[in-house]
């Protein structure tokens, strides 16, 4: 058995001022094994991770690396050793090709050793994809790859230093479920070869379906290692959050039919996206809508909230035919929208969590058409909203990006809900957030319905699309494909529809 | 560490003013007379004025580098319309124009959606050679004496400039800190994409701003031009850097989202006591330029530690 281990953590101890990120952990990897590393967010995986990857340097406890004390100092010296990192955000340079990334620093040269041989570079890099069984050209630029080549690119660098050791940070965060499954078979092909991989997700399932074992952190410590096969997620996530969280998914789901309809969508088509879709969206219904990259999901979405414009169709509100041409016009109607990318569209960075909140509706809460704001209504409806939400902040003067994942996303549905909503659209309602955080977004949902706000939704986290609508949609490019209810609603089906197979052969209602 | 950026940021540049102050009072038994700080307060104005509008613009996510050239061109405006229509007029309409070009400026980033960095240094030349045109390429003489009371005449004992200054402070305090549009241009800085999923007019309020940076380089240049009595189509080359610099070492951030106004008002002060303190040890004139080249790297440094630092400490999970 001994000989086997790769890599052991003895009391593995790092400590910024003012808190301990990772505190005392043992941990210990076996050639050609998987480890899947969970813990919500701040539990100390990344820094973890870092020391591994020579970023940072523990200030206690041993790291023995095939049988060697080390300590790496760079990540270069990590890399020589036979541990490459795929870190989330990723470390590939936008300007440069394939292949120079994949060979960074390590380029083949030529003519006294100076000149990178660019012949060698491309077919070094060609074999290496090969092995991935990927299709992207070696000489194409990064900033020209869609996100999920980036990650084949991630991860064929990984694989062209030989690594005896490859850790993946949350590397299906970004992809499709087609590309996930061909990257789980990238790590089966791995696990095969002898090569060690620790996994990182956010996606207990994922974890499960790959991992011999999985080490649950907490609060920087090692909370326990499980054999895979030998437990179950009620007791990883118990692990996690350190308490027993009764259902993932609360509340009572309806029938939806038992509703008014607040709003229909007919013959509704984007150009190249979406083509002559027709649905009712009832009141006090979360409605599902599920499809891959291309599906046309997305950009449905977006344009109801009047964010990109359609080419055809109409939309009904409470049985009148409404325009909804800008966002102004959709918020106007009661609309509100939380984007999928928190970061980039969806908070103010430099702003206080109050402001944040009532960005929206801050020209309402003045004298004399925006001049002279209302310093105590603007606390009011903010203290409204937080209550509802369970915002957790130090005091509403605070920057918003000072808190957590979870936190953000509730501000950020809190600011839709201050102009008092009536459509609530959702892209990626949980996207980036801890499970404990998660599950209060649910609730939230949950109870946002039952006081009679509509909600849309959209997910890549397929239980959530399964378990949290009371109705899901599914588009497969650009088409209705299938319709389930609370019901007939089913993890397989909803893949099937969702990759195009055929109506008749899942037992959706057919449309 | 943390602590004293956060800090820094406030009022760091308080902090410069007050070490020049000890500095001055030191080094010249004339600097704490009255008509002294008077004086230096006075000649603080323009790069505080501004800086207020370049506060704005930068807190927008924006950028002017045409504020120099506008002056001038209301210096020429002005020196022109005096004799036609009389003083109030003249002004009124060289601040019209003034705000004009800010609106040319603010409608070619948003609708032709250039960006403010190549869309005002072009206007800066453009705008240079208008000046240039309109003033047939020489400086024109004003007659009118009583014009020289905006720049150099004093009320109560205090030069009128000093007024101008503190009447626009409050105006851009009230408008960035008090207003829905103050909000909106902080929205847009900070994460303009969400500002306009929000559903804000972010084009409107960026127009908005330029026209009011345009505005503020309108009113230095009166001033100016009020206190030599001259219309001058090349006036004041390169003052967009003091202006600039005004506002990031009063802790605007570069980065948009945050505007320091305090911060600013006492950059533009600063600044004067700096061109005092040179003068006091018998530095050449010209050396200003560089004075001012060194402090905006100061403070551009300072920005970029500040961010880096913080940056970090938030990657290694810290509470910051």
């Amino acid at each position: 058995m001994h000989d086997r281990e790769l890599l052991r953590l003895e009391n593995v101890t790092k400590i910024f001022p003012g808190v301990v990120a990772v505190d005392g952990v043992d941990f210990d990897m076996n050639r050609g094994e998987v480890h899947a590393l969970v813990g919500e967010n701040g539990a100390g995986k990344s820094t973890l991770i870092k020391i591994l990857g020579g970023i940072y340097q523990p200030d206690s406890g041993r790291i023995i690396f095939e049988d060697q004390d080390v300590v790496f100092y760079s990540t270069h010296q990590s890399q020589e050793s036979g541990i490459s990192v795929i870190y989330q955000e990723f470390n590939l340079i936008p300007d440069l090709s394939v292949a120079e990334n994949i060979f960074i620093g390590r380029e083949p040269k030529r003519i006294l050793n100076r000149f990178i041989n660019w012949k060698k570079i491309n077919s070094d890099a060609q074999v290496v994809l090969d092995r991935l069984d990927v299709q992207i050209d070696p000489s194409e630029f990064i900033s020209e790859l869609p996100v999920a080549e980036r990650q084949m690119v991630e991860i064929a660098k990984a694989l062209s230093i030989e690594s005896k050791l490859i850790i993946m940070d949350e590397p299906t965060a970004t992809l499709t479920e087609k590309e996930v499954r061909k990257l789980f078979e990238i790590i089966d092909g791995l696990r095969n070869e002898g090569v060690s991989i620790i996994y990182i997700s956010h996606r207990l399932e994922e974890a499960f379906e790959l991992s011999d074992r999985i080490t649950v952190l907490r609060d920087g410590k090692k909370i326990g290692t499980r054999i895979s096969a030998n437990t179950t997620e009620g007791e990883i996530i118990e692990m996690m959050v350190g308490k027993v969280v009764k259902s993932y998914f609360s509340g009572e789901r309806r029938a939806s039919e038992e509703r008014d309809v607040i709003m229909e969508v007919k013959n509704y088509s984007i150009a190249d996206h979406v083509d002559d879709v027709s649905f009712k969206l009832y009141k006090g219904e979360i409605l599902g809508f599920a499809g891959i990259l291309g599906s046309g999901v997305h950009h449905l979405l977006k344009s109801l909230y009047g964010a990109i414009p359609r080419k055809s169709g109409e939309i009904f509100f409470e049985g009148k035919p409404v325009r909804i041409d800008t966002v102004r016009d959709s918020i106007r109607l009661g609309f509100g929208y939380v984007t999928e990318d928190r970061k980039n569209t969806g908070i103010l960075p430099d702003m206080s969590v109050l402001h944040n909140v009532t960005i929206i509706i801050i020209k309402m809460l003045t004298f004399f058409r925006g001049l002279f704001i209302k310093d105590a209504r603007e606390k009011e409806s903010f203290e409204r909203i937080r209550g509802r939400l369970n915002i957790r902040f130090t005091e509403p003067g605070q920057k918003i990006i000072y808190l957590s994942g979870g936190n953000q996303q509730k501000v950020v549905i809190g600011r839709t809900l201050i102009t008092d909503c009536r459509v609530l659209i959702l892209q990626e309602p949980t996207r980036g957030i801890d499970v404990g955080a998660k599950a209060e977004i649910h609730r939230i949902m949950r109870e946002l319905a039952n006081q009679g706000i509509s909600i849309i939704m959209t997910s890549s986290e397929l239980p959530e699309l399964v378990n949290l609508p009371d109705r899901c949609i599914v588009l497969y490019k650009g088409h209705i494909a299938a319709e389930f209810t609370k019901d007939t609603m089913d993890e397989e089906k909803l893949v099937a529809a969702q990759i195009g197979q055929k109506v008749g052969d899942i037992s959706g209602e057919s449309l | 560490m943390i602590k004293f950026l956060k800090l820094y940021e406030k009022i760091g540049i308080f902090i410069f003013f007050v070490l020049g102050s000890i500095f001055l009072s030191i080094a010249s038994p004339n600097f704490l007379r009255g008509d002294t700080i008077l004086n230096i307060v006075a000649q603080g104005t323009y790069g505080a004025v501004v800086g207020f509008g370049m506060t704005l613009a930068i807190t927008s996510g924006g950028f002017d580098l045409s504020v120099d050239a506008v002056m001038a061109l209301t210096s020429v405006f002005i020196s022109i319309l005096i004799p036609l229509i009389g003083i109030p007029f003249a002004i009124l309409i060289s601040l019209i124009v003034a705000s004009f070009v800010g609106m040319v400026n603010g409608l070619i980033i948003t609708k032709l959606r250039v960006s403010p960095l190549i869309t005002t240094l072009a206007m800066m030349t453009i705008i240079r050679g208008v000046a240039l045109i309109v003033a047939g390429g020489k400086q024109i003489v004003i007659q009118q004496k009583l014009f020289m009371e905006v720049g150099t005449g004093k009320t109560l004992g205090v030069p009128n400039p000093i007024y101008i200054m503190i009447v626009l402070f409050a105006v851009f305090y009230f408008l960035l800190y008090h207003t829905a549009f103050g909000r909106h241009v902080s929205a847009v800085g900070s994460n303009e994409s969400a500002a306009k999923i929000s559903g804000l007019k972010v084009d409107l309020i960026k127009i908005f701003v330029f026209v009011i940076v345009s505005f503020t380089a309108g009113v230095a240049g009166t001033i100016r031009t009020s206190q030599t009595l001259i219309g001058i189509p090349t006036m004041s080359p390169g003052f967009v850097l003091v202006a600039i610099t005004v506002t990031i070492l009063g802790g605007t951030s570069l980065a948009g989202g945050r505007g320091n106004l305090w911060g600013t008002l006492f950059a533009g002060v600063f600044i004067s006591m700096i061109y005092y303190g040179l003068n006091l040890i018998g530095v050449q004139i010209f050396y200003q330029m560089l004075s001012v080249g060194i402090v905006l790297l100061f403070a551009l440094f300072i920005d970029g530690v500040r961010s880096r630092y913080l940056e970090t400490m938030r990657a290694k999970g810290i509470k910051v």
